[in-house]
């Protein structure tokens, strides 16, 4: 059963590469592919005991996939606070000036199913006293359970985000904690983040 | 699904034909017969004969209390069917009935409600069984008597009291597992018009630690003393006092852990009601009852750390004054009884900016009616005025019909509420460590105005606002159930129905501008539950009897009913996210879906032996989210089912000295990880001497 299957998909992706001309080879769209992102740190220092969070915030660029210092970057976290390169400054302590025409919008679903992009009127930035990913709500990224103290992922949140240069990417987040275990330790490895993302380098609207 | 309830629908009829077979000797049936002509007085507030009361009622015998060997009322409360005993976030316990949380029942001890709940739930350890009479408890909506609190039913301990002449009492002494004793001593008498029941108990105990591992124990050590004395003087036949007094102290070792520093302290609970009644007899057909209660409930507790700095200190303190006026007036074969009455309450605690006082009156009114020998109506309602939320009308209506001398059925519809608290109208308290505030509905706004002057304040969520009064939690609750005894089976069915609404829960209404939230109280979910209670007893002789009791029990979010794809998505154990169908929705967490217990009584006279055999099954239940959604569904980790064993065996030795042994979790079974509230096998043995 299972060579006869193999058979018939080693048939297929013959059949398929066989049929692919010449012509693709000029057209070569590259494919939107899932880049999985580990434990990107994003410390605060603050933000308990009555005091505000500062610190600097950890940016990130979905065209070159890394952590960057320069003003090329697309969404940022500090703890469990994400801000977008768009808009205006919200009024908060270390958070770094707006370069870019970056916004955000959220759709509900599973990775795989988000495929085309928003409306262009559900994107939004960031602003005075205003976050552009909600601390507060349906839309905040994550649910707090006051029993377990877990900041957990919540599921079918996609965002996707319109980067500081006016291409696409969307993201999900999967974990708050170091080596995003099933189930965390809540005092041990947070503010980790484990993110799924998909970058669209060209100006079409799908993913 | 289908297939359980047509075997239970073929277990009922096969218990039925069993009884029709064995037409006998009524005369063995006794402890059937006589159990269901006990006469209650919760359900009505009047004497009623149990076999024919319109209601869902269940009582508890001093007999069943000291056979199954339990000290607390907890313990004994946990061995029915249909209550559930589980803890809630901060690991206090509390009962569970119909799916309604702890904070929903009512808890009387000879009508009175105690007071004192921690984030709404009473600590019913605090309440010995030495002195118990009988237990009754009402299920069901009983705001139409009883008021706020009394949305899921009513737990009325009922003291013993002295009939006429004599002079008894009971000394005993139990000692069991982690060092726990327990001894009481009581004495009853009554000559001509003076009467007398003084109580006194004290319960101490190490506490238990499932994991040595960790520095704090599951649950740690403290001791009590309760005192309880009793004074009667008849007037003449038709006009008698009562004084009654309970004296409460409680010590219980205090330690947490806080980050990673470990903190030990002492927490201090005194508690004292105080009442006195006149019971008057105006005519044959007219009677009152003339009442004043008070108490008064104290926790003090506090937290040093390692070198005996002290770290935090709280404390908590209720007063509860209530006078009430209650006639039951006899007509012809009816009863009117009408009461009227007001509640002055007042809690100074800590994370309160001042002392707070709740004024309301209230009037309540029944009809008892009996139209014909089958037929009997049960009309009545009860008005709250409150001095801080919206006034309640809640009506009640009950009916049962006596098909025939074995079979009857009953049914009842019946409104229910639960005030806003104290707690949710005016605590106001910052996490020293996280830094997140809670604040309470009515100081909320002037609050969040403060922050706003400090600067601390970020934003406010849009289209929050307090401006109307914060509403009472409410239910209308439907039972309907038959209640069968013939010969030597007793068996009563019920179905119910629960739709709460208004709930109140925490809900953001701004952000700090040090990245934490306010939070503050709103009316939100409506839930509903609904399920079977069976309960049966059959006496196959004189000494053996086994009973059986099974509940089934869903309890769901009509919110999450309705939107469920806010809650369809979930991950996998790989962080991978999927939909899932409405169908997987669980329920609400810390409800198990069947609960089921089985009790067997065996007597050996020519020993004069009693051995008692519980056992009991609690399905799976799941306590949080754990995959995303927010939302209890199949694919969440749940707690395990398990089934614990009671065991105890008493005999009776030269007619006044009572011999108890027994083991309470025989076959030692725990969950450390996911239970930590229930511990290992416990022995324990007593000694009792009655004269």
């Amino acid at each position: 059963m299972k060579t006869k299957f193999l058979k018939l998909s080693l048939l297929a992706l013959f059949i398929f590469t066989a049929s692919c001309s010449s012509d693709d080879k000029d057209n070569a769209i590259p494919e939107v592919v899932t880049t999985k992102v580990s434990d990107l740190y994003a410390p605060q220092t603050g933000g308990d005991r009555g005091t505000a969070a500062s610190g600097e915030f950890t940016k990130f660029s979905f065209s070159e996939n890394k952590i960057v210092t320069t003003d090329k970057w697309d969404i940022a976290f500090r703890g469990t606070a994400i801000i977008v390169n768009g808009g205006a400054k919200i009024g908060i302590t270390d958070e770094p000036e707006r370069t870019g025409t970056g916004a955000v919008s959220i759709v509900s679903g599973t990775f795989a199913g988000v495929t085309t992009f928003p409306a262009v009127a559900t994107f939004a930035q960031d602003g005075v006293s205003t976050y552009a990913f909600p601390t507060s709500g349906d839309n905040r990224w994550y649910d707090y359970d006051s029993n377990t103290h877990i900041i957990s992922a919540k599921a079918g949140k996609v965002f996707v985000v319109r980067t500081h240069d006016g291409k696409y990417a969307k993201f999900e987040i999967l974990s708050y904690y170091k080596g995003a275990p099933a189930t965390p330790d809540p005092l041990v490895g947070f503010r980790y983040f484990t993110f799924n993302f998909a970058y669209q380098a060209n100006s079409t609207t799908t993913f | 699904m289908k297939i359980k309830i047509t075997l239970s629908i073929l277990f009922v009829f096969c218990q039925i034909t069993i009884a029709q077979q064995i037409q006998k000797d009524s005369k063995d049936s006794i402890e059937t017969n006589e159990l269901s002509e006990v006469k209650v007085t919760t359900a009505t507030r009047t004497e009623r004969v149990i076999s024919s009361l319109p209601l869902p009622m269940t009582i508890i015998t001093a007999e069943t209390i000291i056979k199954s060997g339990v000290t607390r009322l907890n313990e004994i409360l946990n061995e029915q069917t249909g209550i559930i005993l589980i803890p809630d976030e901060s690991g206090f316990e509390g009962i569970q009935i119909q799916g309604m949380d702890a904070a929903y029942t009512m808890i009387l001890i000879d009508g009175l409600p105690l007071v004192g709940r921690s984030s709404g739930v009473l600590d019913l350890s605090r309440i010995s069984v030495g002195n118990i009479e009988r237990i009754e408890i009402v299920k069901g909506a009983s705001s139409a008597l009883y008021g706020s609190e009394a949305m899921g039913g009513v737990i009325n301990v009922i003291t013993k009291r002295p009939k006429k002449d004599m002079l008894a009492g009971g000394l005993s002494y139990r000692y069991a597992t982690f060092n726990t004793s327990d001894a009481n001593a009581n004495l009853l008498w009554k000559k001509k018009k003076f009467a007398a029941n003084l109580f006194a108990n004290y319960y101490s105990t190490d506490g238990f630690d499932l994991n040595e591992s960790s520095v704090l124990k599951n649950v740690e050590g403290y001791y009590n003393t309760t005192i309880q004395p009793k004074l009667y003087y008849d007037f003449s036949e038709n006009l008698k006092l009562i004084v009654s007094n309970r004296f409460f102290n409680q010590k219980a070792d205090n330690a947490a852990v806080i980050g990673s520093e470990i903190y030990s302290g002492e927490a201090k609970e005194n508690e004292w009601n105080s009442q006195i009644k006149l019971e008057h007899k105006w005519t044959p057909k007219v009677y009152s009852e003339y009442e004043f209660y008070a108490t008064n409930y104290k926790n003090d507790s506090f937290l040093n750390d390692q070198s005996d700095v002290r770290y935090e200190d709280t404390y908590y303190d209720q007063w509860l004054f209530r006078p009430e006026v209650r006639t039951t007036v006899s007509i012809n074969k009816d009863k009117l009884t009408a009461g009227v009455g007001l509640n002055y309450e007042s809690l100074d605690r800590t994370y309160f900016k001042d002392n707070v006082k709740f004024n309301s009156q209230y009037v309540f009114v029944q009809y008892d009616y009996n139209p014909t020998e089958k037929w009997n109506i049960l009309a009545g309602f009860r008005y709250d005025s409150h001095s801080v939320y919206a006034s309640q009308l809640s009506p009640k209506l009950a009916v049962n019909y006596k098909i025939n001398n074995n079979l009857s059925l009953k049914s009842s519809v019946g409104y229910g509420y639960k005030a806003p608290d104290f707690r949710q109208l005016y605590f106001d308290f910052t996490n020293p460590s996280v830094g997140y505030t809670i604040l309470g509905y009515n100081v909320a706004e002037a609050r969040l105005d403060q922050f706003e002057e400090q600067g601390q304040l970020l934003s406010r969520v849009a289209g929050i606002n307090f401006d109307k009064p914060l509403k009472a939690e409410s239910s209308i609750n439907f039972n309907f159930g038959t209640y069968y005894k013939r010969n030597k089976l007793r068996m009563d069915i019920n179905a119910f129905y629960n739709s709460i609404s208004n709930l109140i829960d925490t809900q953001v209404v701004a952000q700090k501008t040090n990245g934490q939230n306010i939070f503050s109280y709103s009316n939100f979910d409506k839930i509903f539950t609904y399920g079977i209670e069976y309960n049966s007893t059959y006496s196959f002789t004189k000494e053996f009897s086994l009973s059986l009791g099974y509940q089934y029990l869903i309890a769901k979010n009509k919110d999450v009913v309705d939107n469920f794809e806010d809650y369809q998505y979930v991950r996998n154990s790989e962080l991978q996210t999927f939909k899932i169908s409405k169908s997987d929705y669980f329920g609400i967490y810390n409800r198990s879906k069947h609960t089921a217990n089985i009790k067997v009584l065996y007597s050996i006279p020519n020993i004069k032996t009693d051995i008692n055999l519980r056992v009991f099954y609690k399905s799976k239940y799941g306590m949080f989210d754990t995959n995303g959604n927010s939302i209890l569904d199949k694919y969440d980790k749940f707690v395990n089912d398990y089934f614990l064993t009671n065991l105890s065996i008493s005999k009776t030795v030269a007619d006044k000295l009572m011999l108890q042994a027994g083991t309470n979790n025989l076959f030692d079974y725990t969950d450390p990880g996911q239970i930590p509230s229930l511990a290992g096998r416990q022995f324990f043995a007593r000694i009792q001497y009655n004269f």
